[in-house]
């Protein structure tokens, strides 16, 4: 075993997952395109109950305690009942914050949609898709680590990316280091301006290398220091109300610092808790609660940044669908098809892309799955090439050959 | 952050008033403090050996290894009944939840302020853990019992769980942590807390759920990569209707429902299972912890746990075979993946709890494990059974990295003696060391936390910038440890 005997400060990280910044050139040089907000729905979201395909006999048929009444069905009240979007898809009434975007269309549903994995684990199907790969032997890093090294937009912020919350997520992993960050407020070191003189100090001297575990710390101290200088009035919320949750904090982190214009190219955010295996709740209940959150929180980010929405892309999307049947105790198993949303300025909004495979007998797959009609990849891809002027697709998605589909402009 | 306990009581005015704010004081305000005893720089395979296998040694166990060599330690420390740990008993003696039957922790979870106290059971639990974990000189069991915590994972903010995971912490976790793999899927299958965890209660005869069936295979035993189907888990999940807990006068207790379980011919991993009841699910558990892709994945996470994030495939195929032809004996797998694996070790970055318990533990600090410290781990994003799904907080250094801010945050603080309940004395250290200048002090705070000094130029270096930025002696040399503690060095293991 090679350990020195001498500890030096850094003595261990040249052998990390991080390689040195820009350890190569990228390939492609472009302006900075949109600002990219990844959401994540953990735990396998419920789609069908997102987006209810409430024009399917189907799907009442393979529901009949979860599905949601259709929007005409006058024996379930008004507030309980889906929200008509296309005479066909309509919202989950808890989803009906996000009514108000999609009327001004800049919000696209595309619906069976998801990967190829059949694994029906949530850790492989998560995993794969974070690495944006094929199979297990794909590159190790993530699809947006692989974006970020091979664009050079000329931003060496060190907000270039971030991962909203305690941990960055797998997507993020890659050459370029990111930083986690939950709270701008929370985001300093503690001290007297004397003390502090002293740990900056220190941590400028311990963190002084050129290996990638100091420029991580390096980046932390000029973090805080963008933090710091942050005009808090020009970042202020206008107004508009995010949920007082995790998932309304991180938005609004996200939201102050695209009015701050501090370098932010993607940020990757979770909100978990989609695993509803055991009453997940129909209109209301638990699987309700959570589409709350993420409907008046996007509803809200919009809201916050009407006048940035010309350059922000928001998508989010789930490891997979979940079961088309309801199971015995008023919840759902593990899917396939699943649902992404798009929103932003330069979207196709107001409209429900992909091909619907339908949910009769014949068209359910492996134990009675929705089938995937929309590759993941190709939203992403799509996003990535149009909206943040990346065209090195083949290596951001390896082994997979992107259809475009029109969902942005 | 979140107001500690003694915050409150400050501002609610009652400290001066209150004399029975002594019974309620930590623990270790009634113990002498540990006394630590001088400490020699170490070659630095063994400060690696004894950073895996404690949560960051004591000198003591420094002391010990130079005495009875490594291998001596391993035994010492598998034998870890006969390790006398009466220290850590006191200290954990006002956490009474710990040793409490579900029954009673449900009861004591409803009686205070009406049914809305669920914080109680899970707050003394976590901060048993960290306490164990901190003082416990049984340390290789303290790290086998948070690597299972991750295996078989349970948050307590399911259900239930708030209550039944003390139980299963007590009697899954910790009964069967050094014992045999068998027992301990056995142990957890039968657990309350794993079947409301993944919804085993609610899989019932025509209605299956399949979500422990799932993850039984998946992350229990098999693993992803073993060759179980979409229909293996269907079959398993109705061998396993039936499974659940019980309610009211005997809630907490497992039961096999019989009026709910499927009684038809199943046929899991090709093994045709005829109708018997609770025997079905029993039969799979044996399949399932002898099965050599069992065993594969165990050994894999073991070694990736104590030796390296990829660990080399002939000491995985080695503890495998050794587990299944001990028929899942953990001290063997054990002895292989140490004694073997030491020498093909890769540094490890240290997750928030170790990162946290090894500043304590080797700055020789007294906590008592409450909120203030706790408060850094959820910022770090490792609080104590709180990973919401069932893969367990992640092992591998990347997840963890880029949060370094709340580790400086705590390292810094701890050496102002500003998180409350977590005191460090550098000078009583100093003492004990017999460093006699600023720069014997730093050397030897620098060979207790990093295993020997650090290069004499790096050293003086950061003396200096420290001192032109303002900093006396005395603040030279908490500065300096904070910053050791929140070095790159120090982040790894």
């Amino acid at each position: 075993m090679a350990l020195q005997t001498l500890p030096v400060l850094n003595n261990f990280t040249v052998r990390t997952a991080l390689r040195p910044r820009l350890a190569f050139a990228p390939r492609n040089r472009a302006p900075r395109g949109d600002v990219l907000v990844v959401v994540f729905l953990r735990g396998a979201a419920d789609t069908l109950n997102m987006v209810v395909p409430h024009g399917e006999d189907a799907y009442y048929a393979l529901r009949p305690t979860l599905g949601i009444p259709r929007p005409d069905d006058t024996r379930a009240k008004a507030e309980l009942r889906a929200a008509d979007l296309d005479g066909f898809f309509g919202f989950h009434p808890a989803m009906k914050p996000l009514l108000e975007v999609w009327q001004s269309r800049q919000l696209a549903l595309i619906h069976a949609c998801g990967a190829p994995d059949e694994s029906r684990s949530h850790f492989k199907a998560m995993e794969l898709m974070e690495r944006g790969v094929e199979s297990e032997r794909g590159p190790a890093t993530g699809w947006i680590g692989r974006h970020l090294a091979t664009l050079d937009t000329g931003n060496s912020s060190p907000l270039r990316a971030i991962g909203v919350g305690q941990l960055p997520q797998r997507s993020l992993s890659g050459s370029v280091p990111v930083s986690a960050l939950r709270s701008i407020a929370d985001f300093h070191l503690n001290g007297d301006p004397r003390a502090l003189a002293q740990i900056r100090a220190a941590l400028d001297t311990i963190y002084s290398g050129d290996d990638p575990f100091s420029v991580l710390g390096q980046d932390t101290l000029s973090i805080i220091d963008i933090l710091q200088k942050m005009d808090p009035l020009a970042s202020a919320p206008s107004g508009s109300r995010f949920p007082d949750s995790e998932f309304g904090l991180a938005l609004k982190q996200v939201a102050m610092l695209v009015k701050a214009e501090v370098g932010l190219e993607v940020a990757a955010i979770d909100l978990g808790g989609w695993d509803t295996h055991f009453a997940q709740g129909a209109s209301e209940g638990q699987m309700a609660n959570l589409m709350h959150d993420l409907s008046s929180g996007l509803t809200a980010f919009h809201a916050d940044l009407q006048d940035h929405m010309d350059h922000v892309t928001t998508v989010t999307m789930s490891e997979f669908g979940r079961r088309a049947a309801e199971n015995g105790s008023f919840g759902t198993d593990h899917g396939h098809g699943s649902m992404m949303m798009v929103m932003g300025g330069h979207v196709d909004g107001g409209k429900v892309h992909g091909s619907w495979p339908g949910l009769d007998r014949g068209q359910l797959v492996g134990p009675g799955d929705l089938a995937v009609s929309t590759d993941y990849r190709d939203v992403l891809s799509e996003i990535l090439l149009k909206r943040l002027n990346n065209p090195a697709l083949e290596d951001i998605f390896p082994d997979y050959r992107a259809s475009m589909k029109n969902i942005t402009f | 952050m979140t107001l500690s306990r003694r915050d409150f009581l400050r501002l609610s005015g009652l400290v001066a008033a209150s004399t029975a704010l002594a019974s309620c004081a930590p623990a270790n305000r009634a113990l002498a403090p540990l006394k630590s005893v001088p400490w020699t720089p170490l070659p630095a395979s063994d400060f690696l050996a004894l950073n895996r296998m404690t949560f960051g040694p004591r000198p003591e166990e420094r002391l010990r290894l130079a005495e009875i060599g490594l291998a001596g330690w391993i035994e010492e420390q598998l034998a870890y009944d006969s390790i006398e740990d009466g220290g850590t008993a006191f200290r954990l003696r006002n956490l009474g939840t710990l040793g409490m039957s579900a029954s009673d922790l449900a009861d004591v979870s409803d009686q205070i302020f009406d049914n809305a106290d669920r914080g109680k059971v899970p707050v003394e639990l976590r901060q048993g853990t960290l306490l164990r974990q901190v003082y416990s000189r049984r340390q290789l069991f303290e790290v086998l019992v948070e690597f299972w915590s991750d295996h078989f994972n349970i948050t307590t903010a399911k259900g239930d769980c708030y209550f039944l995971k003390t139980v299963d912490d007590r009697e899954v976790i910790r009964s069967h942590a050094l014992g045999s793999f068998r027992d301990l899927v056995w142990a957890s299958a039968h657990s309350p807390a794993m079947l409301v965890y993944l919804d085993n209660q609610v899989n019932h005869k025509g209605a299956p759920n399949e979500n422990y069936a799932r993850e039984l295979m998946e992350l229990h035993t098999l693993s992803v990569r073993g060759g179980y189907t979409q229909q293996d888990v269907m079959e398993l999940a109705r061998c396993l209707t039936g499974w659940t807990v019980k309610e009211h006068f005997w809630r907490g207790q497992f039961t096999f429902d019989a009026q709910t379980h499927d009684t038809g011919v199943k046929s899991v991993l090709g093994l045709d299972i005829p109708n018997e009841g609770q025997a079905e699910a029993e039969r799979v558990l044996e399949l399932l912890t002898g099965h050599s892709d069992a065993a594969t994945f165990v050994a894999t996470k073991l070694a990736r746990r104590f030796i390296s994030d990829s660990p080399p495939d002939e000491l995985i195929s080695r503890a495998a075979q050794t587990l299944l032809r001990s028929k899942g004996d953990l001290r063997s797998v054990l002895r292989v993946i140490l004694l073997d694996g030491l020498a093909f070790a890769e540094p490890k970055y240290k997750r928030p709890v170790n990162f946290i318990a090894s500043a304590l533990r080797m700055l020789n600090a007294e906590t008592d494990g409450s909120e203030a410290v706790q408060d850094y781990l959820l910022r770090m994003g490792q609080t104590a059974f709180g990973w919401p799904t069932p893969d367990g907080y992640p092992d591998r250094a990347e997840p963890w990295q880029g949060n370094l801010l709340p580790r400086w945050q705590f390292a810094f603080s701890l050496m102002r003696n500003e998180i409350p309940n977590a005191e460090v004395n550098l000078q009583d250290l100093l003492e004990i060391s017999g460093a006699r200048t600023l720069t014997e002090s730093i050397d030897q705070i620098a060979s207790l936390l990093l295993g020997s000094p650090l290069d004499p130029a790096a050293r003086d270096e950061l003396i200096q910038t420290v001192q032109a930025a303002g900093a006396d002696e005395a603040e030279t040399m908490d500065v300096v440890t904070a910053g050791l503690l929140a070095s790159p060095a120090f982040q790894w293991r």
